[in-house]
């Protein structure tokens, strides 16, 4: 065997060096995802989860950010908070990621947030709780889906001014989520100079709603607006109505008009008559088509969806591609992953463009959702992932 | 005061449930001295895998019914095999509570892993319009289930040899396995038994309790509420244990609102307890050893 | 075998004495600390369990209302965070009082379903009485003060309360006491012919038991920063029982070494995770049907096996004389 020069080996040995050191140099932007895919509140968090991958994907398949590679690590969190906080703090002291996206459920974020804040890491949060941001307790905790509020005060003034309706019954489920926008719906609407003429708080496993609307109905309730992310409650509502041959409107949660709900109904026209916040992002247009953005962001996902029609909501894929999105964003603004200039990047950071919503945070605003971004759509008028508005009449 | 009325009725709809529960608990406590964690779950099965048939693979409902029941009667049968049967040869008292309470979990987790665990809907078994209000199936078909069932037990302890074989064994197992009874065998068949009768309430109450994995537990507490009420190894006792709970828990949830609910059941249960330890119609146990 | 236990011991104190230096992250002390408070509950939960043989797979419950109480005074009241904890450990075990007269004079499954509903209804009330407990948003709960409030110094102190309810139990289990509890497992009725207190030894041990679940609530409440419902479901009451039968029933190096495996290895195995509470009860039905003494147990007996110990015979010596006299004055 004829020996190899020495100067060769010297070569070698000298470029794997460099390639190791700039490896290092250049070494994964670690993203942290506490995603709930298992457990009671799994379908919005497998479709935030699609967007999510995508997008990490994409932006690796283009060069990364900053020459950096993106790296995703997701822990299931199965909707448990115990578990959120555990993995929470395996994220940042085992895995020392970067940036933190979620939880997804509000329950989770609760503990969360304060954890991640403590640690000093910039975290997306995708939780409407109001309690989820703030600017002086968790100052790197940047909101990108709009909060509780966005959702229940166009929904009020659709019931109120558009449907023209002042007997409302509020239903709020006994779950954290739904217990805290019952509250918050009725003071909205007692700032509006509306009493609700009924409340209640309905465990979401209970299966025989009868008894709630014969009361409502008592009540001289003329609109039902319930808040609870449990589809089953939910579809049990409308067929209840239906049952009862109450042809009350019904204005609230998103979820009211989620695809889960329609293998549910007993008749298809119980969707009638329910009106449900959602987004101008998808939401078609007089002419049936959707903002260019979010047809853009479908067209490229589709033929991971096997090219079918989409029978999910597809905003939660718009609101998972965008957390990615913002955070290379923010990472370019910054010109490095230095959690500060992360925090200031985002706090100067106005109208960034994305799928889902158009996001301008400052210092004093960690929630960077615009109001302007929700609409009410129509219930039963879901078609590949996007929505009907509903009439403003 | 229609509100009421279908309250009412509903509470006697699921009051019916539990007593359906309640005997399929007497069913294997009659032959083993055992009460099985498992029992709410039986009808937790018959519901899921009733409506499973049904929408999944596209069964008739009468199909349906028959292959539910047969799973159920598998899965009590399973239950003797592995939890009882080896448990109750040794000496240790409780063993069967673990070994029972091991089983559930597991099946009612491999449920909600496998089926999900939002409640889902049963499709309708009689052709009837849902606008029907107190009348409507979901509320009558658990009812007429749990007094056949009641009825058939009935005539069946008393009229068929094999029927005389489980209260033979029910009095004192040692002196029917004396006097050549295979126990062993009684014993499964009772286990099957109340499989199949759990699977069956189960099945027929679906439209209302739905096709959720998390009532396993619910039936479990819920029946064995029904049963202490009532009074353990007595099946009419079971009943009125069952319409009792059924009927309160409606009528407090009409009247204070539903966050109180598993409060007031437990509530009916430590009441009996104290005042009437043996249940309504159960007899006073006089032999601790 | 007897001999190198106070080295195990020592090794055990040790390692956990300097844990926060060879962990290899805050993450791992944080399991560490998560380790400690579940087993402040399940040391006492132990003494009901393991010895007493009262199956309760409610202690969640109490576990929540420990966690609420201090939230509550230490939290919204501004309460001294070591007064916090003395009430919850207080109202825990009256709670275990109140819950343990009516339902410890019923036998094994009545208890096991009062204990199963108890957890249910506490659920329902830290719903229903949301200007307490901040409904199902839940309430944040305050930190503890210097020199606990660093994750280190919270570790030591979860440690230091771990150690203690074992030292303490430890110390239960070997008296005559201890000895009753496990008579009473055995066999209830012996127990009682033989001058076991059977209900007041019950009723102790279960109010230890809940004053170990109010101070582990305050623990764990305070780790977890931030509370709600939902942090304490059904299973997590399912899973101290589960921990302690498969650590062994009757001893307290078996259960630790339980819960402690059981707390880190869904961490650790995330295919586990995924099973979650299916895992548990397969665990569970195993160790029934095959180690029904319990895994520790089964350590023990291999360690007998390889150092086997030496036979202590005790000869009988019936003495005939006395027996033959005895007779002889019967027949008289």
């Amino acid at each position: 065997m004829p020996r190899r020069p020495r100067w060769r080996h010297v070569a070698l040995a000298a470029a794997l060096w460099l390639a190791a050191n700039g490896a290092a140099a250049q070494s994964a932007i670690k993203i942290g995802w506490l995603s709930s895919l298992t457990g009671p509140l799994s379908s919005a968090a497998i479709a935030e989860n699609q967007g999510v991958q995508f997008a990490v994907e994409e932006i690796n398949n283009a060069g990364g950010v900053l020459r950096r590679r993106l790296e995703l690590v997701t822990r299931d969190t199965a909707s448990d908070p115990t578990k959120a906080v555990n993995f929470a703090k395996q994220l940042i002291f085992a895995d020392k990621v970067d940036f933190i996206i979620g939880p997804v459920n509000s329950g989770e974020s609760l503990p969360t947030v304060p954890i991640v804040a403590h640690a000093g890491i910039p975290n997306i949060v995708i939780g409407t709780l109001e309690e989820l941001t703030d600017p002086k307790k968790y100052p790197r905790a940047f909101r990108a889906i709009n909060t509780n509020r966005q959702w229940i005060q166009p929904a009020n003034h659709y019931a109120l001014d558009v449907l023209k309706r002042r007997k409302v019954a509020v239903i709020g489920d006994t779950t954290g989520y739904g217990t805290a926008s019952a509250k918050t719906a009725t003071e909205l609407l007692e700032k509006a100079g509306v009493t609700p003429v009924y409340s209640t708080l309905i465990d979401p496993n209970k299966t025989d709603l009868t008894d709630e609307l014969n009361k409502a109905r008592a009540a001289g309730a003329d609109v039902l607006m319930p808040w609870s992310a449990a589809t089953g409650l939910l579809a049990r509502l409308l067929n209840t109505r239906g049952a009862m041959q109450w042809n009350v409107p019904i204005v609230g949660h998103p979820a009211l008009m989620a695809p889960p709900v329609k293998p549910l109904l007993n008749k298809l026209e119980y969707w009638d008559n329910v009106y449900a916040a959602g987004y101008v992002s998808t939401t078609y247009d007089a002419k049936g088509r959707l903002p260019p953005r979010t047809q853009a962001l479908m067209d490229k996902l589709r033929p991971r969806f096997g090219g079918r029609e989409i029978d999910f909501m597809f905003w939660w894929v718009a609101l998972g591609y965008d957390t990615v999105k913002i955070i290379e964003h923010a990472i370019k603004t910054a010109a490095s992953t230095d959690p500060a200039a992360i925090q200031k990047a985002l706090e100067n950071t106005r109208n960034f463009e994305g799928v889902y919503a158009t996001y301008s945070w400052g210092p004093d605003a960690r929630n960077g959702f615009p109001d302007h971004s929700i609409v009410i759509n129509l219930g039963g008028s879901f078609k590949d992932g996007s929505y009907r508005a509903a009439p403003l009449r | 005061m229609d509100g009421l009325l279908i309250a009412i009725v509903s509470g006697v709809a699921n009051g019916a449930v539990y007593g359906a529960t309640a005997l399929a608990y007497n069913a294997m406590f009659s032959t083993s001295k055992v009460l099985s964690v498992t029992t709410g779950h039986l009808a937790m099965l018959g519901g899921v895998f009733g409506a499973w048939f049904i929408t999944a693979l596209g069964v008739p409902a009468w199909l349906a019914l028959a292959l539910a029941i047969a799973v159920g009667a598998l899965f009590g049968l399973l239950t003797e095999l592995i939890a009882i049967r080896r448990v109750l040869a040794r000496s240790d008292e409780h063993l069967w509570l673990l070994s029972t309470l091991a089983l559930a979990t597991m099946v009612s987790q491999a449920v909600g892993l496998w089926w999900g665990t939002e409640p889902k809907p049963f499709p309708r078994l009689i052709a009837q319009d849902d606008t029907a209000g107190p009348l409507d199936q979901k509320y009558w078909l658990p009812v007429l289930v749990a007094l056949l069932l009641a009825g058939l037990l009935e005539l069946f302890y008393r009229r068929t040899l094999y029927g005389k074989l489980f209260v033979a064994m029910s009095e004192d197992a040692f002196a029917a396995r004396a006097r050549g009874i295979p126990t062993d065998l009684v014993r499964a068949a009772s286990y099957a038994l109340a499989g199949a009768m759990g699977a069956l309430a189960g099945f027929a109450a679906a439209q209302l309790t739905f096709a959720y994995f998390a009532i396993g537990l619910t039936l479990t507490l819920n029946g064995f509420i029904a049963l202490a009420v009532g009074g353990l190894g007595s099946n009419p006792g079971a009943l009125v244990g069952g319409l009792v709970l059924g009927v309160l828990s409606a009528v407090t949830t009409y009247f204070i609102g539903g966050e109180f609910q598993q409060t007031v059941a437990v509530g009916l249960l430590m009441i009996v307890l104290l005042v009437r330890p043996q249940g309504l119609f159960g007899h006073p146990d006089v032999r601790p050893v | 075998m007897k001999h190198s236990r106070p080295a195990l011991l020592a090794a055990l104190l040790f390692a956990a004495a300097t844990l926060p230096w060879w962990a290899g992250n805050q993450y791992q002390l944080h399991l560490a600390t998560l380790i400690s408070a579940y087993w402040v509950l399940i040391g006492g939960l132990n003494l009901v369990v393991g010895y007493a043989g009262q199956l309760s797979i409610g202690h969640v419950g109490l576990l929540a209302i420990g966690a609420y109480c201090f939230a509550i005074l230490a939290g919204a009241h501004g309460v001294h965070p070591a007064l916090a904890v003395a009430a919850a450990g207080a109202l825990c075990g009256l709670c275990g009082l109140l819950l343990g007269l009516p339902s410890l004079r019923l036998p094994g499954f009545y208890f096991a379903m009062a204990t199963a509903a108890f957890s249910l209804i506490v659920t329902e009330m830290s719903l229903a009485l949301g200007g307490l407990t901040g409904g199902g948003v839940g309430i944040a709960v305050p930190a503890f003060p210097p020199p606990f409030d660093t994750p280190q110094g919270f570790y030591y102190l979860c440690a230091g309360a771990a150690l203690l309810v074992t030292w303490l139990t430890g110390n239960a289990a070997r008296g005559t006491w201890g000895r009753g509890l496990i008579a009473i497992r055995d066999s209830q009725v012996t127990a009682q012919a033989v001058g076991v207190p059977v209900f007041r030894a019950k009723l102790v041990a279960f109010v230890a038991s809940g004053i170990a679940a109010g101070l582990a609530g305050a623990l764990f409440g305070a780790l977890q920063s931030y509370i709600t419902p939902d942090t304490f479901p059904f299973d997590l009451g399912l899973f101290f029982f589960v921990c302690i039968i498969i650590g062994g029933r009757g001893s307290i190096v078996g259960p630790f070494v339980g819960t402690a495996v059981l707390t880190a290895l869904p961490e650790l195995v995330a295919p586990l995770a995924k099973l979650g509470t299916f895992f548990y009860g397969l665990l569970l039905l195993v160790v029934v049907l095959l180690v029904p003494e319990g895994i520790g147990r089964l350590v023990e007996a291999a360690i007998r096996r390889f150092r086997p110990a030496r036979e202590e015979s005790v000869p009988v010596r019936p003495d005939l004389a006395r027996l033959a006299a005895a007779i002889r004055e019967g027949r008289g």
